[in-house]
């Protein structure tokens, strides 16, 4: 078969597979952002807090699944600690003071991670280890295990919005947040409570990324700028839209990478990050409001 | 049951309200009338929390709202029908309706009730339960307003112009609503720039003028063509 057919095919399904990791990350940004209007600048450095927490799990009691826990959960409480004490008292006033706060919240966490850690790359086993033929590649099963682990989450997260009291406070507080409080709801628990579940997005994201990249303090950094991309790429606030565009700039890097190198793969996605900004800024996924 | 002392209020620097007094009492309906920018809507925000008070006080049943968290006012039974409707737009109807009813301490039945009164009082509401409330007409997104304070089993509801807009013949329904909640026992205060309405359904009215009252009286002592309607409200 055609060479070049067979790549295409390899490249869609890794450019698939990671785009749907990003768009865990993704998702928990957009929600964030959706419902307080907070650029979330740390949100990296959650993502890199979970890669730890789940190695120390994982390193300790051997398994991949506790690790996974460990990793939601420790976060999910430091986000909502985050939250409470850093940035409450600061939702709906000038956006660049939630900027300059995350991005000091940023900076603390890398240090701090360096700090205890060090700056060597800690290995977290993969769950299945196992790999499938693709033409001429050996597919790892980890990849797969891993969309669909994220498919799953993010159809829990929706699932959750959709069903039950809170999911119907966190809809209605992100479309108004001042008619939620007139209506009962506890717009402040809401906020804190949706920054935990982000918080814990991203921190899973980072342990299922953790088996394919390895687990440093710059992690987040270095993967925190493309879920930005996708956040805009999709609609700020829009969650199938942060799906979509995840698994849209996962395609367009895979892709490119079978003509250009890895390290310029990005430069696909910054274009698409400039033509959504120029064509339509509130991004490609979002529906026309009526 | 509620009672305004003095409040001032201010929006950022700008001063809005410098001392407003207003008092209503149970199954009272109360007219706030005044042009354009006197401070009408922010009193009512004032009232909900939704407008820092710097100084003065807003006594609801006993309790200081002053002191009150905002989300905790609407628990205490007031209802708030704003100036804009502010309906959820991305929310069905029913969903809407849920914010108000679906809360801690509401009885399965008296939900049922509630509903059932709304959709009694509004059936175009049911008809269009599962329809997205952005969807909507701007009659039947008052209706779904109005409907939606009404799920929060109410002991007074503050209603924000709420004929602003509508064709005439749904001013007549509300004023048909106005009635149907002053005969449940619901006290209304009620903001409103169409004169003759409010002096028709309230049984007392306040003049306000630059972020104060000016004048009270009993409705029925006041006529649309009265010198003071025409000093404060220029009709």
């Amino acid at each position: 078969m055609n060479e070049l057919f067979q790549d295409l095919v390899v490249q869609m399904l890794i450019g698939v597979s990671t785009g749907l990791i990003l768009a865990l990350v993704a998702s928990g940004l957009t929600l964030i952002f959706g419902i307080m209007d907070v650029v979330n600048f740390a949100h990296g450095e959650l993502f890199m807090l979970g890669a730890y927490m789940g190695w120390v799990f994982f390193t300790m009691t051997g398994s991949f699944w506790l690790g996974l826990g460990a990793a939601a959960l420790c976060v999910f409480v430091f986000g909502l600690i985050m939250q409470r004490s850093a940035l409450r008292s600061l939702i709906g006033s000038d956006p660049l003071t939630t900027i300059l706060a995350t991005f000091g919240i940023s900076l603390v966490l890398q240090t701090a991670a360096i700090w205890i850690w060090g700056p060597t790359v800690r290995r977290v086993g993969a769950a299945f280890t196992g790999h499938v033929a693709v033409f001429h590649l050996q597919f790892p099963v980890y990849r797969f295990l891993v969309a669909l682990l994220s498919l799953a989450i993010i159809g829990g997260l929706w699932l959750f919005m959709h069903r039950g009291r809170f999911g119907l406070w966190i809809r209605a507080t992100t479309q108004d947040r001042q008619m939620a409080l007139a209506m009962g709801i506890p717009v402040p628990l809401v906020h804190t409570v949706v920054f935990g579940i982000g918080a814990a997005m991203a921190a899973v994201s980072g342990y299922l990324y953790a088996p394919i990249l390895g687990v440093d303090p710059t992690m987040g950094v270095n993967n925190i700028l493309r879920a930005f991309i996708i956040v805009v790429v999709g609609g700020m606030g829009n969650l199938w839209g942060s799906v979509l565009a995840a698994v849209f700039i996962g395609m367009l890097e895979a892709l490119a990478v079978i003509w250009v190198s890895p390290a310029l793969a990005v430069i696909f996605s910054f274009a698409a990050l400039i033509v959504t900004l120029l064509v339509r800024p509130t991004g490609l996924f979002v529906a026309v409001p009526r | 049951m509620l009672k305004l002392q003095d409040v001032q209020a201010f929006y950022g620097k700008s001063h809005v309200l410098h001392g407003v007094n207003l008092e209503v009492d149970g199954g009272q309906v109360v007219g706030l009338l005044g042009r354009n920018g006197v401070g009408k809507s922010t009193t009512l925000k004032a009232i909900m929390g939704l407008v820092p008070v710097q100084s003065g006080s807003i006594n609801f049943a006993g309790h200081d709202l002053h002191r009150q968290k905002p989300y905790r006012i609407p628990r205490l039974g007031i209802g708030y029908v704003p100036e804009d409707r502010r309906i959820f737009p991305r929310l069905t109807v029913l969903d809407n309706l849920r914010t108000g009813f679906d809360r801690q301490g509401a009885s399965a039945a008296r939900t049922e009730q509630l509903l059932g009164q709304a959709y009694a009082s509004f059936p175009r509401l049911k008809e269009r339960e599962r329809q997205l409330a952005g969807t909507l007409s701007g009659g039947e997104q008052q209706m779904l307003a109005i409907a939606r304070a009404m799920m929060l089993d109410p002991q007074i509801v503050l209603l924000d112009e709420p004929t602003e807009g509508l064709m005439p013949r749904l001013v007549g329904q509300i004023r048909e609503i106005i009635d149907v909640l002053r005969q449940a026992n619901v006290s209304i205060l009620l903001v409103e720039q169409n004169v003759p309405m409010t002096l028709a359904v309230s049984d007392r009215v306040y003049l306000m003028e630059r972020g104060a009252i000016r004048h009270e009286a009993a409705a029925s002592e006041l006529s649309v063509d009265d010198e003071v309607i025409h000093k404060y409200l220029g009709v």
